[in-house]
């Protein structure tokens, strides 16, 4: 057998052990996963309202994913993207709901500066870690709860709409991200988060700075001998990695919420690190595991109310593929030690 | 004056020793896999199983021990997992912890709608807590400082008796050296005939045996209930503590017990009208800026040795005589 064929065959046969675990957890928590499993695909593929409901649980995890890839190519871990998220959303409904500006620069603007609050939160753990080593794996985890507590600090305390709960006003609406059917709420998200993707892989495809980078996440020795300055491109790399997570932030504000709230899109950022891990760090892969991500959680919309299982039945079938992978990558790789090690392959 | 009085007093001593010790059981639990070169970022979900199990356990059984037991129990299940992906496959450190961290997330939410129907927390079912421990005679001799030694659920003790017992384990026993020898030159450790995989194993296992404490101490210690992730982050900063102390137990329970500070002011603080989501912060941003101070603080020596070496491979000039 070829060795890509092998390769895939091996992450399927990891994903189909997986869901045969997450099949035992069904059971255990006195549910049938036939029923489980059909509701799941029903309900994320169902009809077309459904399919777009899909797609636009889609667009978070996807940009979120993005963001953790272009830090995996350096080696580096920015578990903090959900917290960028946070940061993003906020300050791309403060652009929405404080300013009156002219309808599409209404809108660039707001994603820009979801994209700043992004690159703004990432900086000083990046900084940190680029010149002095400090564990980015944690300042960024860290900085994610402190992300939360304050963007519900600055929309309760600072921000909040006049006689609501917990939400800022909502955005004029010359700063709304445009909706694709009037069905659904899938906006231009899912074209961004599709035009990011194509853009991140043919960076580090076709550019030299985009192969230097690739040769610091794969050999960061041999990148500093062959000149590359690795912390100055570890902190850029961190920076655009922390402005898309902003970026994805930004989308879901305008495009979705169209305001700020508490509790702003819980877990989207873990869900990209996820899917950006499981597709290894690949650009394009990660549109295909977003896609399986969105797909699950937009299915277990339903279960709770077809169901009798919690729809974080999904999370724990999320982490059992994850872990299914990593065990299975490091068989194969066991036997080839010879190849490149990657300090973020799995 | 009279606020800070009130702030700073002997409540808020107890109060500090109080929070911490979970994070000193997880720190300490941790220090066993650091010593022995693995990174866990997995502490966050052990600690959450041993949480939610140890409630489960307490209320099937009607006993606290057997809630502890049943909470160690399941934290030593992960740990098993993780010295199993990480140690046997080889998966990566990072993916295999969060993976587990996700997975612990999950899984006790599933589980407590799959028991109890509810959402969110569990409180009464009959929950037993631990029992407070009331030291004799301190009630005498201490006065209205008594409760600084007495009167803490049976863990805090454990989790401060252990710091001095692991400073020994580490300096004066076999499994103790060993742990470091495979942590600081596995090869060597491998050329000396000693079972890297064994030791590995044997360190995420007692990791997991103080991490499922820590949890059990969360839910059955002071508040009796579980409460979805209600680690929040305290596995993480025993991580970020870890970084900074290299498993080193004194210098963990000075870390910890800057952490546990910073816990018992934040609830403090909110008693008297600050803002809860700012004050909530504080613990994390100590832990942050522990650890880019601590990043900082070590860089001097790590940049001179780069510079030696360098020098002396490209021989531009001669390693200076005088250092």
């Amino acid at each position: 057998m070829s060795d890509p064929v092998r390769a895939v065959l091996g992450q399927v046969l990891a994903v189909a052990i997986a869901i045969a675990l997450g099949a035992l957890v069904i059971l255990a928590v006195g549910e049938s996963p036939v029923r489980v499993f059909r509701v799941l695909f029903l309900g994320a593929f169902g009809d077309a309202t459904k399919i777009a409901g899909t797609l636009l649980q889609t667009t978070p995890i996807l940009v979120c994913g993005i963001a953790a890839c272009i830090s995996l190519r350096a080696g580096l871990f920015n578990i903090g993207v959900e917290g960028q998220l946070f940061m993003g959303g906020f300050a791309a409904a403060w652009i929405g709901f404080g300013f009156s500006l002219p309808p599409v620069f209404h809108v660039l603007l707001g994603l820009a500066v979801a994209a700043l609050a992004g690159l703004a939160w990432i900086a000083i753990p990046a900084f940190f870690r680029a010149r002095y080593g400090a564990n980015e794996v944690v300042s960024t985890i860290l900085s994610n709860y402190v992300a939360v507590l304050l963007t519900s600090y600055l929309t309760i305390f600072l921000f909040k709409r006049p006689g609501g709960w917990s939400e800022t006003p909502p955005i004029h609406e010359s700063a709304y991200l445009p909706a694709i059917f009037d069905f659904s709420r899938l906006n231009w998200g899912i074209v961004i988060g599709l035009a990011l993707a194509v853009g991140v892989w043919f960076y580090f495809r076709a550019t030299p700075r985009g192969y230097a980078i690739t040769t610091m996440g794969s050999n960061p020795k041999f990148a500093e001998y062959g000149g590359i300055d690795i912390r100055r491109q570890g902190f850029a790399v961190l920076l655009v990695s922390g402005a898309v997570g902003g970026l994805a932030g930004g989308i879901e504000a305008l495009g979705v919420h169209r305001r700020f709230m508490e509790g702003f899109a819980p877990g989207f950022g873990f869900d990209g690190v996820i899917a950006a891990l499981l597709a290894n760090g690949h650009p394009l892969g990660t549109i295909v595991t977003a896609l399986f991500f969105g797909a699950l959680r937009n299915g277990s919309l339903l279960l709770e109310v077809d169901t009798n299982a919690s729809r974080e039945i999904i999370t724990v079938i999320q982490a059992l593929i994850i872990l299914a992978v990593s065990a299975q990558i490091l068989m194969r790789r066991r036997a080839d030690s010879t190849a490149g090690e990657r300090r973020w392959k799995f | 004056m009279e606020v800070l009085e009130k702030l700073f007093n002997v409540a808020l001593v107890v109060a500090t020793i109080r929070t911490t010790a979970p994070i000193l059981l997880v720190a300490l639990g941790g220090s066993f896999t650091t010593r022995a070169g693995i990174f866990n970022i997995g502490l966050e979900g052990q600690m959450l199983v041993g949480a939610f199990f140890a409630v489960i356990g307490s209320i099937w059984t009607g006993s606290a021990l057997i809630g502890v037991a049943c909470g160690v129990a399941a934290a030593l299940v992960f740990a098993l997992v993780f010295a199993l992906l990480v140690v046997t496959f080889r998966a990566n450190e990072v993916v295999v912890g969060l993976a587990l961290n996700i997975l612990a997330g999950g899984m006790t939410i599933s589980l407590m709608k799959a028991i109890f129907g509810t959402r969110g927390s569990i409180v009464g079912h009959g929950i037993v807590g631990l029992p407070k421990l009331t030291v004799p005679g301190a009630r005498d001799l201490l006065g209205s400082y008594a409760p600084l030694v007495s009167g803490f659920t049976p863990l805090v003790y454990v989790a401060f008796l252990l710091v001095p017992l692991l400073v020994l384990f580490y300096r004066r026993t076999r499994l103790g050296l060993h742990i470091g020898v495979v942590g600081e030159k596995p090869d060597a450790a491998e050329a000396q005939g000693l079972s890297v995989t064994r030791i590995r194993y044997t360190a995420s296992l007692l990791c997991g045996l103080l991490a499922g404490l820590a949890g059990a101490h969360m839910s059955l210690g002071y508040i009796t209930m579980f409460t979805e992730n209600m680690s929040s982050g305290r596995g993480f900063m025993a991580v970020a503590i870890l970084i900074f102390s290299n498993g080193d137990p004194v210098r963990l329970l000075l870390g910890c017990l800057l952490f546990g500070f910073a816990d018992a002011l934040s609830l403090r603080l909110q008693t008297f009208g600050f803002p809860s989501y700012l004050v909530l912060t504080v613990p994390y941003v100590v832990a942050l800026v522990a650890l880019f101070l601590l990043a900082w603080k070590t860089r001097p020596k790590l940049v001179r040795e780069t510079a030696d070496s360098m020098r002396r491979l490209l021989s531009i000039r001669p390693a200076s005589p005088e250092r």
